[in-house]
């Protein structure tokens, strides 16, 4: 186990700058999620810690030692992939243990370690059987134990449950939590799934164009993001995001476009007249007596909770409703959000209004 | 590592059978299948039925005079030296000629994979060869093999090095012939290799690098093996055609010198147009066929049929 550092990474593709000093400390046994919308660079910063692709410019080390020269087989890193990238000739045996005969461990040795894999993955009764005889999560747990068997410093995953179906996806994804927590190996994991990041990660980082617009804990992103990109990019459904303005006369309420004033959230700090962004998740809104006076478009009840998906002067404007509602289209109500969880961000540059 | 929990496996896969759609009425389709069905019979099968009819025959050409001998002509082929030395003749310029196109390609179309730039015009030029009518190419050949004023044994006399008599000793037209053939067919060694070693994918190679794999470990056990059919298939056809291997020969040695270069198919050929011997050689040439489908099947079934499927 290692930490990982990543200081001001550069990488050019070409002419597109696609990371642009990037700096990322991972902490010895944590467990990191790249999270970001495709094409953001979090896959390329993944492939630059396996040594995949050489960065232009800025230092990545693991443990002590700066791994910018190192190729990937000395970096003591194992790598899932989107694809699984099993070897489709190789028995599944063969596949977990192909690493260690490279590396010329004694054999039994080999078999020790990938007898204990396969315990760990329930892979037992498959070791004989070829990739293409196996279903999708089964492969995945190939690509899991050929990473475990080595007992690297670093695991890298590479989105390795886009290609599983949705059911599937949650179950994995509870079994890589669960194994890093029995492992505690330090964990690189890259997704798009916001939803995948926030139950995974001891710390998530978001990316957008190169850059690291966030990292920390899941449910600080979630508390305070820092910019309506981290904030609308964490939590489903989004964050609802309403244009107005600090209210002059009515101090520490912030006038909504179309006339409406909600109280100024709990911790926020802006100037009057300031053109602003009021946020407030779905879920954080309650049908109420005072607040946003809102038509009702939609209503999906999903059994827990109730979505409701609603206009105010053509902004739409969803809350999540915990009661069954009983609610129609076309209804009026109006929706009061909690001023202790909400957010404020500047118009202009997007950026949170925090004191 | 301490670990004493078991995370459970879902169920195994059941692959279903695919079933095919099958129309209802597909005796409707018949018609369209007429027209080929037609060109095949008569440039193929007819051909080869009456090839193995006049094998049964003692036929000669400039008489006419024509014998039913049953499998007569078998016996005295098998029976017969020369048919014995020219099938391991052409068996050794078959296996050397395929070999060597083998070797040469694999190197060649390994280092055009990794190769970053200017892999087309490379590919173009190096495909050249193959282009060429083989007779032609064979005289251009001829002109470079020639003793004395050719233009290999210039450059050799330039050297100063004594060059063989390419194309007059025995054991060195055997050496020619097989560098002619890999001349004009390793290109297509070549081109199949390098289409196959791209058709791998790619995040397979990167986890053989992750893994601790080499270069050689790479393309030996990640990337042919992953296309051990491709090569099934390149060999098979390559080893089918170098068994038909006449036009390059005829050219530049016509066999010679004396029957040092004689393989079945100029064997063949001489005693079907020199000896007018036609049934023989028409027995001759099913013979041919059948060390070749031999060849072609023990080729299919050791090289061809992957682990993965007789597992």
């Amino acid at each position: 186990m290692a930490s990982v550092q990543i200081s001001g990474i550069e990488k050019h593709f070409g002419g597109t700058h696609v990371i642009r000093g990037v700096d990322i400390d991972i902490d010895d046994g944590e467990f990191c999620v790249l999270v970001g919308p495709s094409g953001c660079g979090k896959s390329t910063l993944l492939r630059m810690i396996a040594g995949l692709e050489e960065a232009d410019e800025g230092r990545i080390s693991i443990g002590t030692r700066v791994v910018n020269e190192v190729p990937p087989k000395d970096r003591d890193i194992a790598m899932v992939f989107q694809n699984y990238a099993l070897y489709p000739h190789m028995s599944v045996r063969e596949n977990m243990s192909f690493a260690l005969s490279l590396a010329r461990q004694p054999k039994r040795e080999i078999e020790q370690r990938v007898a204990r894999a396969a315990e760990i993955l329930g892979l037992g009764p498959y070791l004989e059987r070829f990739p293409r005889q196996l279903s999708g999560g089964q492969r995945q747990r190939v690509a899991m134990g050929r990473a475990i068997v080595r007992n690297p410093q670093v695991f890298l995953f590479d989105e390795p449950l886009s290609n599983l179906d949705a059911k599937l996806r949650v179950q994995m994804r509870t079994e890589i939590r669960e194994l890093h927590q029995r492992l505690k190996t330090t964990s690189v994991y890259v997704t798009h799934d916001q939803t995948e990041a926030m139950t995974m990660a001891d710390k998530i980082v978001v990316m957008r164009g190169g850059v690291v617009e966030q990292a920390g804990a899941p449910l600080e992103l979630y508390d305070r993001p820092v910019n309506t990109f981290v904030a609308t990019f964490i939590g489903s459904p989004a964050m609802n995001l309403l244009p107005g303005v600090i209210g002059a006369l009515r101090g520490g309420q912030v006038v909504l476009e179309g006339g409406a004033s909600l109280p100024l959230p709990a911790g926020s700090r802006a100037e009057e007249g300031q053109k602003v962004l009021y946020g407030m998740r779905p879920e954080h809104c309650s049908v109420g007596s005072t607040g946003l006076p809102v038509e009702v478009a939609v209503v999906e009840p999903t059994g827990a909770d109730t979505q409701l998906y609603c206009r105010f002067h053509g902004q739409e404007v969803t809350a999540t409703v915990r009661d069954r509602s009983d609610c129609r289209p076309g209804d009026r109500i109006v929706l009061a959000p909690d001023p202790a969880r909400a957010h404020l961000f500047d118009a202009a540059t997007g950026q949170r209004l925090a004191a | 590592m301490a670990v004493d929990t078991v995370i459970q496996s879902p169920g195994v896969a059941q692959a279903a059978p695919a079933r095919r759609h099958r129309p209802a009425n597909r005796r409707r389709l018949w018609p369209f299948l007429l027209p080929s069905a037609i060109v095949s019979f008569c440039i193929l099968l007819f051909p080869l039925g009456y090839a193995v009819y006049l094998s049964f025959f003692n036929y000669y050409l400039d008489s006419g005079a024509s014998t039913f001998v049953g499998f007569g002509n078998y016996a005295d082929l098998l029976g017969d030296a020369r048919f014995w030395t020219s099938l391991v003749r052409t068996f050794a310029i078959v296996v050397s000629a395929v070999g060597l196109e083998f070797c040469a390609g694999l190197a060649v179309a390994w280092g055009l994979y990794r190769l970053t730039v200017g892999v087309r015009t490379l590919n173009l030029l190096m495909f050249l060869p193959h282009i060429i009518t083989p007779v032609v190419a064979a005289l251009f050949l001829k002109w470079i093999f020639a003793g004395r004023w050719g233009l290999l044994d210039s450059i050799l006399a330039g050297l100063g090095i004594f060059p063989p008599d390419w194309l007059g000793d025995p054991m060195w037209a055997r050496v020619t012939v097989v560098l002619a053939d890999a001349w004009q067919f390793t290109p297509f060694m070549i081109l199949v290799l390098y289409a196959g070693l791209n058709t791998v994918d790619q995040s397979q190679i990167e986890a053989a690098q992750i893994d601790g794999a080499n270069g050689r470990q790479i393309l030996f056990r990640i990337m042919l093996p992953s296309i051990r059919p491709l090569v099934a298939f390149v060999l098979t056809m390559r080893m089918m055609d170098a068994f038909r291997y006449f036009d390059t020969i005829y050219v530049l040695t016509s066999g010679g010198p004396g029957s040092a270069t004689e393989t079945l198919t100029m064997q063949t050929y001489a005693l079907a147009f020199r000896l007018f011997q036609v049934g023989k050689a028409s027995a001759l040439g099913v013979l041919t066929l059948l060390a070749v489908l031999l060849l072609a099947a023990i080729l299919i079934f050791t090289i061809g049929r992957s682990k993965e499927k007789s597992a």
